[in-house]
């Protein structure tokens, strides 16, 4: 799984300029910068309470920043925030997907907020199904589904609107490694059709897997480059022990 | 608009497969309006009597007369002795038995205050309480007319100068207070309702992530607002229609309006709690919390309507203070509706009232909803 980054002379899918985001006296986000590539998977890791979640809800429109500037797909996250949401899928770092209603009626309705037409709903639907081996399930209610399963339901009502960018947050967390894997053959498949992917996780196995990594700690951007130019500068063997290196607070080289 | 078809739809789903929905639709009418109702109301309709009749007189006979006319008193006839008398109150059969010991009436005439026995269930006390006094009234009214049969007392009679009120209760006649309260519970309940359910429901898709879920999406505020209040509307609705049911079916009132006007004045009112119940959804981040603040405004709203303590007798500041509250307005028309038959002119200047709430309430819902956390 160690695709090259794809080389691309489109503008950034995401660009974050000193974004930052207080709660009352304290900074959960500090003038974070990044940009990210279409066609990119681009890795947010940190440890929990790093600022990866809140990051991510400015991004999407969920929440207004204390300052800075980002754009997500070349709209501004202060003034077209409905824009913002056309073009992207969401995927919550909780289930949010309705346990009380079927499989096939969560997917009706998101393909019926997102304004996808009935007889594009009904196609989806039967697509989707196939696709995650769901149709023997598909009038189970959700919350029996097991975890591995709900993520990846969650995953594809994300996209029924085929949004060119997602943002996944930790949408492995709580699933057993197989089911990990799957979701990230997933992934992977999503950037190869060309969609860019967002995601955070606090499994540093999982880093390896992404283009590309920043990692987060205490609210602020302490590294980003490919997982090997990482490996390559700190002189580790896994992305576990970059990880640790960087958030022990050693010099960066 | 397509979107709001998709959110309602997947609201009924829900509310489909929560089996406490239904219990609150259709059994809270008929348990809130039968305790309520019994619990509140003072009247007492069709108290089981029986009459001990050992004088055997005109007077007796006058009693028994003035017993069985009237809804308060049923007279489920007369027994020779005490006993068994005594052996039909135990056995619950009757409430009260009346005893007209023999000579009663000869007493009577002669100006000697004969004693008449009356004999009570305790069981229930409050309305045995209010039984008696029924029976006094009654008793009383018969004083009335024997007096001026009592030759010493006629005498005296003739000096006094004795005025007789007669009062006459416009609307209710009877001074029926259930005729008052009932309808009243009615709007207690379609407050609690759509209040409770609707703070409790957008709290709930808060506290579970779907709201959050949805907010990423292109929906607009209004949508979102739509898709919730629309449900709630129709399930209230549902339980008014429930209730106006149990109305019927429990306490036989009447509505002398029309029932299209309730239901339009109902969807005003609705419009209007349900703007506030979202409104409190904003306000809490868990659903205890809305729990919590729901009953903090559904206490002041069903204290401050009019319910028990009617609004004139309240001190000024609270007087001006009801006029906030769209319960008030609502309580007005229902009753108005129910025992007058008020038509809409009339009820003017509650519409303007209650639609002014609902505007307020639920812009100021779509407002802070479409909101992003500042
Ligand atoms: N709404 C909020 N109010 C106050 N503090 C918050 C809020 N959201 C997040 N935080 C705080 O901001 C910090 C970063 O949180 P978060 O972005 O969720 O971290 P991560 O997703 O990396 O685990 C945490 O310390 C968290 O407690
Ligand atoms: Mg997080």
């Amino acid at each position: 799984m160690s695709d090259p980054v794809p080389v691309t002379t489109l503008p950034p899918a995401v660009v974050v300029d000193r974004l930052t985001r207080n709660f009352g006296t304290f900074t959960a986000v500090d003038q974070v910068s990044f940009n990210v590539s279409p066609g990119e998977i681009f890795g947010f890791l940190g440890a929990n309470g790093a600022g990866k979640t809140t990051t991510i809800r400015m991004l999407c429109g969920l929440l207004l920043p204390t300052s800075g500037n980002a754009t997500v797909h070349g709209n501004d996250i202060y003034t077209q925030p409905n824009r913002i949401k056309a073009c992207i899928g969401y995927m919550s770092q909780r289930f949010s997907l309705y346990e009380d209603l079927t499989v096939r009626e969560n997917i009706q309705f998101y393909g019926g907020i997102y304004g996808l037409r009935r007889e594009t709903i009904m196609q989806k639907t039967t697509e989707l199904l196939q696709e995650l081996d769901l149709v023997d399930k598909a009038d189970q209610l959700t919350g029996a589904l097991p975890l591995g399963w709900k993520q990846r339901l969650a995953l594809s009502t994300s996209l029924l609107h085929d949004p060119p960018l997602l943002f996944l947050d930790e949408p492995t967390s709580g699933v057993d490694p197989q089911s990990r894997r799957r979701f990230w053959l997933l992934i992977h498949r999503l950037a190869a059709e060309g969609k860019t992917i967002f995601v955070t996780t606090h499994y540093m196995d999982e880093a390896e897997y992404c283009h590309r990594i920043s990692i987060m700690a205490q609210g602020r951007l302490v590294e980003l480059d490919t997982p090997s130019a990482l490996r390559d500068k700190y002189d580790c063997d896994t992305m576990q022990e970059v990880f640790l290196r960087t958030v022990s607070g050693s010099p960066s080289l | 608009m397509r979107r709001v078809f998709y959110l309602v739809q997947k609201e009924f789903r829900q509310i489909r497969r929560e089996k406490a929905y239904i219990a609150i639709i259709f059994l809270m009418p008929f348990v809130q309006l039968v305790i309520l109702g019994y619990a509140i109301t003072t009247d007492v309709r069709n108290v089981g009597v029986v009459v001990v009749d050992q004088d055997h007189s005109r007077y007796s006979r006058a009693i028994l007369a003035s017993l069985e006319t009237g809804e308060t008193f049923q007279l489920l006839g007369t027994v020779p002795t005490e006993r068994a008398a005594r052996r039909l109150l135990d056995r619950g059969k009757a409430v009260v038995a009346v005893i007209v010991p023999h000579g009663f009436g000869q007493n009577l005439l002669r100006g000697e205050q004969p004693a008449l026995q009356l004999l009570l269930d305790g069981v229930d006390g409050n309305s045995s309480g209010v039984a008696l006094g029924y029976l006094q009234g009654l008793l009383a009214g018969l004083q009335l007319e024997w007096v001026r049969e009592v030759p010493e007392l006629a005498r005296q009679i003739q000096s006094i100068h004795l005025i007789v009120p007669e009062p006459r209760l416009w609307y209710n006649e009877n001074l029926v207070s259930v005729n008052h309260i009932v309808p009243g519970i009615l709007a207690v309940l379609l407050t609690m309702i759509t209040l409770f359910l609707t703070a409790m429901n957008i709290v709930r898709e808060r506290e579970i992530g779907t709201m959050e879920q949805l907010q990423v999406t292109p929906i607009r505020g209004w949508e979102l607002i739509l898709g919730k209040v629309l449900p709630f509307v129709l399930l209230g609705f549902l339980l008014l229609n429930v209730g106006i049911l149990a109305v019927q079916l429990i306490f036989a009132i009447p509505m002398q309006g029309s029932l299209l006007l309730l239901y339009l004045m109902s969807l005003l009112f609705m419009l209007s709690t349900l703007g506030l119940g979202i409104l409190i959804s904003t306000l809490a981040h868990t659903q205890q919390q809305a729990m919590f603040i729901a009953w903090f405004f559904s206490i002041f709203t069903i204290l401050l309507s009019g319910f028990f303590i009617p609004i004139e007798n309240m001190p000024d500041v609270i007087q001006y203070l009801t006029y906030s509250n769209p319960l008030r307005y609502f309580m007005t028309v229902i009753r108005a509706i129910y025992q007058k038959g008020s038509e809409l002119p009339v009820l003017l200047d509650e519409v303007a009232g209650m639609a002014l709430i609902a505007g307020i309430t639920i812009s100021t819902a779509v407002i802070r909803l479409r909101k992003r956390n500042v």
